[in-house]
């Protein structure tokens, strides 16, 4: 079984079913709806909207993403999956269907929010391409992994935000730096550093996830 | 199989260690050239003295407090500072001021002033001065 075929069987049923995209829409709307209402005819300031908006992306990815195992678990197919096909290759086909996921929910919040907020003007979006870019497959990465383990825990639905807030804290601490230059207008040659961290983060999530997952899934 | 977490591990310590190191770089620098510092409108922490022939100034309709700084190789800037006078402002023998240079002035978020120490030993005194 390749990892190809693994995420078109996800996707089919995730279009059957809808799970993850209900929720992360439901999400989206009603986060945002919130910030809406709750700034009123308030002016923010450009740093605190940037901020926001990634506080929305990761309590959306919160919501969303936790469902890559759980699923399975659930339908009591783990011990099949197990069977026939190696722990990289199963990993592989959650991670591409995750990132699908996380890219897909945050075009939709990105494209919401600079429609919505007057606030949210970004200067140098080329820069902000590459760090929206760099994170989402952070994002994705993390929470594939986080999802991995939490699948066979009792509380699963307060344990993911628990376990992905120190592991996702680095990202969201430069992503938001980064957005804030983004929004500053500073070039490439002033934020490069940040850029490379972004880099480094998800060579290093994607390496260790990849050692991790061996471990977690043969238990 | 086992050269996969051989070969895994040291990318992950390799990246890792490359990450703390850039983390640790990207915050807020110290500088202490205001030719730098005017030339970039990142967020730095601006080290100089007080131009004391200029004096200061406090607006206090506005707000702000307004000084001139100048560094070692005796470049001037003009600081606005959105708060009211620090302590023992007058007695610094350096300022450091975190902001940003933006349209000709110094636009400081916060000031943290250098005094000569009250605690020294009387000979060490006499001779640092």
């Amino acid at each position: 079984m390749s990892a190809y075929a693994l995420f078109k069987k996800d996707l089919a049923s995730e279009l059957r079913m809808r799970y993850a995209i209900n929720s992360l829409i439901m999400f989206i709307v009603v986060t945002i709806s919130v910030i809406l209402f709750s700034i009123g005819n308030e002016k923010i300031s450009d740093f605190l909207s940037g901020g926001l908006f990634w506080v929305v992306i990761f309590f959306s990815a919160m919501s969303g993403l936790s469902r890559a195992f759980v699923s399975e678990e659930e339908r009591g197919t783990t011990l099949t999956l197990q069977l026939i096909a190696s722990p990289t290759t199963i990993f592989s086909g959650k991670l591409f269907f995750n990132l699908i996921l996380v890219f897909a929910m945050n075009i939709v919040v990105a494209l919401l929010y600079s429609a919505l907020f007057d606030a949210f003007v970004l200067k140098n979006l080329p820069l902000f391409l590459y760090a929206f870019v760099l994170g989402n497959i952070g994002i994705a990465i993390a929470s594939t992994l986080i999802a991995s383990i939490i699948a066979k825990a009792s509380s699963k639905g307060t344990l993911y935000p628990v376990l992905s807030f120190p592991i996702l804290l680095p990202l969201m601490l430069t992503l938001i730096d980064l957005t804030k230059q983004a929004m500053d207008g500073t070039t490439f040659e002033t934020s490069y550093i940040e850029l490379a961290v972004l880099g480094c983060y998800d060579v290093v999530m994607i390496a260790a996830s990849f050692l991790l997952f061996d471990f977690i899934w043969k238990d | 199989m086992k050269n996969k977490y051989i070969f895994g591990g040291v990318i992950v310590v390799v990246f890792l260690g490359m990450m703390i190191y850039l983390f640790t770089k990207s915050n807020i620098q110290y500088e202490s050239d205001f030719g730098k510092v005017m030339s970039t409108e990142r967020t730095i922490k601006a080290t100089g003295s007080w131009v004391k022939e200029k004096s200061y100034e406090i607006n206090k309709s506005e707000r702000t407090f307004v000084f001139y700084m100048k560094d070692a190789t005796g470049h001037e800037m003009k600081v606005i500072y959105a708060g009211t006078i620090p302590n023992n402002f007058e007695a610094a023998k350096s300022i450091v001021v975190t902001g940003q240079y933006k349209n000709g002035n110094f636009h400081a978020k916060d000031i943290l002033t250098k005094c000569p120490s009250k605690y020294q030993d009387k000979q060490s005194a006499a001779a640092s001065s």
